[in-house]
């Protein structure tokens, strides 16, 4: 392994003769050649969860389209019953439908590799973003005081010595509350800030600190700081910008795009990421005004999600093997459209489930109905299943994990009551 | 310890006695050269002590620091820090003087930095919204994009292929270069603004304050009551929340400072008790309305506890209670929002008014963050308990709405009352004690008695200060003897200190930058150390956040963590080294340092390199560095490593498209903030300065 390490020291273009980098324990470059699968420690599952803050409106994402409620009630808003005009829902089961901007992902549902959960959501009843955002990032709906996020919660409860430091990394400016906790975790927005930023000077400087931070190894900051270091060089020399959308993928050019784009370059890269974070960073969810129906705001918010999740799976190709892609919003909105031609904060909603693991073509989940009595506090969407149910398969059937009552304390969790979505 | 707490009934005579003679130990501890002590226990050198001080008691030293404390002895330095009246501050009063937000009440904070979308609603309720904006703003919803949208608003395959054509909904930008004319016409101002100053004001005072204690103790009880501005109303509240609740209670009893924050609008509003009603409280109807518009007007009169006149606007404006004019202005708004909305049913109506009933986030947090600690000793009952003593905590016109709809009570906006309408009256049990039925707004009181002088808050109390004074793993002696002088006192914050300050452990060898700097100090004390200037701009306090302490930036109650292994880790400390460098190197814009005021004979320093960083090293770390870390430096200034070409420097760079911050900052100026960041080092001062900041020793206090 130290010869891996020496060799890549050597060929990284970067000078560090007369800075020596001295022994180290666990060096992060022998747990990536480690990570890689060929040393035997088997293939690197990679969960990426995407949050769509705001509250994303799940009844038109999802049309209920076999619900008669769901016309009735939503008179300007209702996306049409399938097969009437380009605009109607994509029928996907003969009640549930796909909104027609998520064309690309029909494919996907008719490949068996795209699965939804549909009245999901959080038994709180809180329709504060703020407080549903909170209780969904760390799973622990009611209790604020929770410290850490249920990503960064299985992080720690599975150790890994093998880990490297982009383990867990999130594509945001600031660490989300899903990945906050004691576990390393990395907030990135631009892999190609992860660097030593000093013009003409970086890699003179960069030398200086490595060298700095070689001495002695006995506390956590000279720790990080060569794991830092070897981070730093191991992204520059495998460089991610390399490689390329494949298949023919095309990211939205924006913000969203971008994250999903560096979250692929980091899986072909190898680098071993076990858990991905993004949100969706110029996408409004929150449409109490003129949402639209099959065309409108909400459709093109739609467009651009879609798109995004379809250029991810196609760029990642046969890496979908060990990828599961899981999206998730605070909670779903007003079955009834308001004065407004919107929809306020509603109640339970529905979640994607993408990968070539998962069993798909399916929706998840009981329907509770949208009549009268069926809505939960006379107006939303009623709850079916606690999304901790999704997270927790995802979480033992995906990632391996064992110690489910840590990653989500105070709630019992149990195969029994998984839906089956892998 | 019961002994203890028993024997000094009469504390306050006994307690003066026994700090004089903890005084007097402690001045051997300091300065005494006691016999018995020397050789066998390594002791910190004078110049260490005083550094150890400055960097515990404060934000670092600054040039001459060293040598002012070292004249006034470090035992008259640490008295005078816990007795900040004493020492005038101009500087940084001059400083903040030019923040306006910081004097303005939150009523005018709400009128002058009004939310966009709120003002846009009540422009139009009002029939006052100018035509461009309203129709900007449909733009920007979709309504406009309806009528051609048969070509983009196709959903095909094909469209969804190129990623070209996925633009935004509409021109955002235009829309908000629209609102921004408005606001300018009118004379308002945008609120990230007004956070962008308090930020400002956290960062100028720590930089330029003489009371440095002040000022850390006002970073520590902020994140200990910790309020996250991105939550809603609290933005507006926060002002308020600094100036009126923290600051003034930062040295005082514990038990003040617990009813600010119970009291404060801030958190009222981060922990949802300004909703928490008791379920037996009245809904509305005329019959009621009268009667409880004459206990509104008795409750709004005494519920006014530790005179935080609140009676006040009673005199004028309707001449009623607040809690009659809240429920005007509530019955109002739901008038206009049901105009809005005419098509909402009663289901509806109900759906939302569900939601009214006890709260108990308040109540729990208050025990298990604020006080007793997580296993202090409570229960879920407790939890219930508590909740229904603060019912009726709340804050008339929490979002401001009034300079509108009630202008005669628009000064009242953002305050607390205590409405007893919407407080549950009934007998309560908490922690064993009984509470009465029918104490109204003294229930709270007493559960913060009860609260504050509770066994498990003196232990917790003590363990958070531990921690971030001392070191991150206190032994339980030190917590218990901590522990101990805050019950001796009563739970006086000043006299816990000092217990503190003159235990041994504080000043042991050992503790000698043991602990690690948050983001804050480590920004702060680096500026500090270089003599710099800084305006304390959003291009400041985005490197804190990036480093990971945005302030007010914290989602969850707990506050931020404080030991070493919370903030260093490998994003973060790449940051660190980042900053360090931005800083020498002048890139972050609104803040200065003058490299060459260090210079040894007033020529550039440059001249001799190895002088120039034993002199940066006397600057920054008292010339107190490792000799691997010298070593280190010296190579890097004799040897340099070749400078990298521009073009491949380049290569490395690239736009930022940095995700909105706390401040939602336009896009245009955070990057150029980003932009800023990189840049040619000319100088090799920069880069030795750059490489100390970065030093694990300059992460260190």
């Amino acid at each position: 392994m130290s010869i891996n390490r020496r060799f890549f020291l050597k060929s990284s273009g970067i000078a560090l003769a007369g800075f020596g980098l001295m022994q180290s324990a666990p060096s992060f470059l022998e747990r990536i050649a480690l990570a890689d699968g060929k040393a035997g420690s088997g293939r690197r599952k990679t969960l990426i969860t995407i949050f769509q803050r705001g509250a994303v409106d799940g009844l038109n994402m999802v049309v209920p389209h076999g619900d008669k409620n769901y016309y009735s009630l939503r008179p300007t808003l209702a996306v049409p019953q399938p097969k009437q005009g380009n605009e109607s829902a994509l029928d996907l089961d003969g009640f549930f439908g796909l909104h027609p901007s998520l064309g690309v992902l029909k494919p996907l549902w008719d490949a068996k590799r795209l699965a939804i959960v549909d009245a999901v959501g959080s038994p709180d009843n809180t329709r504060s973003h703020f407080d549903a955002q909170d209780y969904m990032e760390s799973a622990t709906p009611g209790v604020k005081s929770t410290r850490d996020g249920w990503l960064n919660r299985y992080l720690q409860s599975n150790p890994d010595t093998k880990a490297t430091p982009f383990r867990a990394v999130s594509m945001t400016q600031n660490l989300p509350r899903t990945l906050q906790g004691r576990a390393p975790a990395v907030a990135i927005s631009n892999l190609s800030d992860f660097t030593i930023q000093a013009g003409t000077s970086s890699a003179s400087l960069q030398g200086g600190f490595e060298s700095i931070y070689a001495q002695g190894v006995n506390d956590v900051l000279q720790g990080t700081g060569k794991e830092t270091f070897e981070a730093v060089n191991y992204l520059k020399k495998i460089n991610p910008a390399q490689f390329k959308p494949e298949n023919g993928a095309q990211y939205p050019r924006n913000q969203f795009g971008n994250a999903l784009l560096q979250i692929s370059q980091l899986i072909k890269a190898g680098v071993g990421l076990e858990v991905a974070f993004t949100d969706t960073p110029g996408l409004n969810w929150d449409t109490h005004f003129n949402q639209g129906n099959s065309r409108g705001q909400l459709a093109n918010l739609l467009l651009q999600f879609g798109a995004g999740l379809n250029a991810l799976v196609t760029d990642l190709g046969k890496h979908m093997d060990d990828v599961v892609i899981l999206t998730m919003s605070e909670f779903g909105r007003t079955v009834r459209e308001n004065g407004t031609r919107g929809t306020d904060h509603g109640h339970a909603n529905a979640m994607f489930v993408i990968g070539n693991s998962v069993g798909g073509g399916k929706v998840y989940g009981d329907w509770p109905g949208l009549g009268g009595d069926q809505l939960y506090e006379g107006r939303d969407l009623a709850l079916t299943t606690d999304f901790r149910d999704i997270f927790a398969e995802v979480a033992q059937k995906h990632l391996g994990s064992t110690k489910m009552d840590k990653v989500f304390p105070g709630y019992a969790t149990s195969t029994s009551k998984y839906r089956g979505v892998i | 310890m019961v002994f203890v707490m028993k024997a000094f009934k009469n504390f306050a005579r006994r307690a003066a006695a026994l700090f004089s003679l903890l005084a007097v130990l402690s001045a051997t501890f300091f300065v005494g050269a006691s016999a018995q002590q020397t050789k066998q226990k390594p002791r910190l050198s004078e110049d260490q002590l005083i550094l150890h001080v400055l960097n515990r008691l404060g934000f670092g030293a600054r040039p001459g620091d060293v040598e002012r404390v070292r004249a006034l002895g470090v035992e008259n330095y640490i008295k005078q820090q816990l007795n900040p009246a004493s020492i005038s501050d101009e500087v940084a009063d001059a400083k903040v003087r030019n923040l306006p937000v910081l004097s303005m009440s939150t009523a005018e904070l709400y009128a002058k930095y009004p939310n966009p979308g709120l003002l846009l609603r009540q422009l139009q309720r009002e029939g006052k919204l100018p035509e461009d904006l309203a129709q900007l703003r449909d733009e920007r919803n979709g309504i406009a994009a309806q009528p051609n949208a048969k070509d983009s608003g196709a959903m095909s395959k094909d469209d969804a292929k190129s990623g070209d054509e996925m633009k935004a909904p509409s021109d955002r930008s235009e829309y908000r270069r629209a609102i921004r004319d408005y606001y300018i016409k009118n004379n308002l101002r945008p609120p990230q603004q007004l956070i962008q100053e308090l930020h400002a004001s956290r960062i100028l005072r720590a930089v330029y304050s003489e009371r440095q204690l002040q000022e850390v103790l006002v970073d520590f009880w902020t994140n200990h009551f910790n309020v996250f501005a991105g939550k809603g109303a609290d933005r507006w509240l926060l002002v308020s929340y600094d100036r009126d609740t923290i600051r003034p209670h930062t040295m005082g009893k514990f038990r003040d400072l617990l009813l600010a924050t119970a009291q404060s609008p801030a958190m009222l509003f981060y922990l949802d008790n300004f909703q928490s009603v008791s379920p037996d409280a009245p809904q509305g109807g005329a019959r009621q309305n009268r009667r409880q518009f004459e206990q509104g007007q008795r409750g709004g009169l005494q519920g006014m506890p530790g005179g935080q006149g609140m009676g006040r606007g009673l005199g004028r404006g309707l001449g009623r209670g607040l809690g009659q004019a809240d429920r005007d202005l509530r019955q109002e708004a739901r008038r206009r929002e049901q105009q809005d909305n005419p098509e909402m049913s009663k289901e509806q109506q109900q759906g939302q008014r569900a939601k009214r009933g006890i709260n108990e986030n308040y109540a729990r947090e208050l025990m298990e963050l604020h006080t007793l600690g997580v296993d202090g000793g409570y229960t879920q009952k407790d939890v219930q308990e508590v909740a229904r003593c603060f019912t009726g905590w709340t804050i008339f016109d929490p979002r401001g709405i009034s300079s509108r709809v009630a202008p005669q009570m628009a000064d009242q906006a953002g305050k607390f009352y205590f409405n007893p309408r919407l407080h549950d009256d009934g007998e309560k049990l908490v922690l064993g004690h009984k509470i009465p039925a029918g104490g109204g707004i003294n229930d709270g009181l007493m559960v913060l008695d009860i609260l504050s002088k509770h066994p498990s808050t003196a232990k917790f109390i003590a363990t958070k200060l531990a921690v971030k004074f001392v070191t991150d793993n206190p032994s339980p002696s030190l917590v218990e003897r901590i522990a101990s002088a805050y019950t001796r006192s009563d739970g006086d914050i000043r006299e816990t200190l000092r217990a503190i300050f003159t235990t041994p452990e504080f000043i042991a060898p050992d503790m000698y930058r043991a602990k690690i700097k948050t983001p804050f100090e480590l920004a702060v004390s680096a500026v500090r150390t270089l003599g710099g200037e800084t305006n304390g701009g959003p291009a400041f306090h985005q490197w804190i956040a990036r480093m990971g302490e945005p302030i007010y930036g914290y989602q969850a109650p707990t506050g931020y963590p404080d030991t070493a292994e919370d903030w260093v880790n490998t994003g973060a400390l790449l940051e660190r080294l980042n900053f360090g460098l931005a800083l020498a190197n002048n890139r972050i814009p609104g803040t200065r340092v003058n490299l060459d005021r260090f210079a040894t004979d007033g020529k550039s320093a440059s001249a001799d390199k190895t002088q120039t960083m034993e002199r940066f090293l006397a600057v920054l770390l008292q010339g107190d560095v490792s000799p691997n870390t010298r070593q280190t430096l010296l190579k890097q200034v004799s040897e340099p490593l070749p400078e990298m070409t521009e073009k491949s420097a380049k290569a490395g760079a690239m736009d930022d498209e940095d995700e909105a911050l706390l401040t939602d900052a336009p896009p245009r100026g955070r990057r150029e903030l980003a932009r800023a960041d990189f840049g040619p080092i000319n100088s090799e001062m920069v880069k030795i300065v750059g490489l100390i900041l970065g030093s694990p020793e300059f992460q260190r206090q």
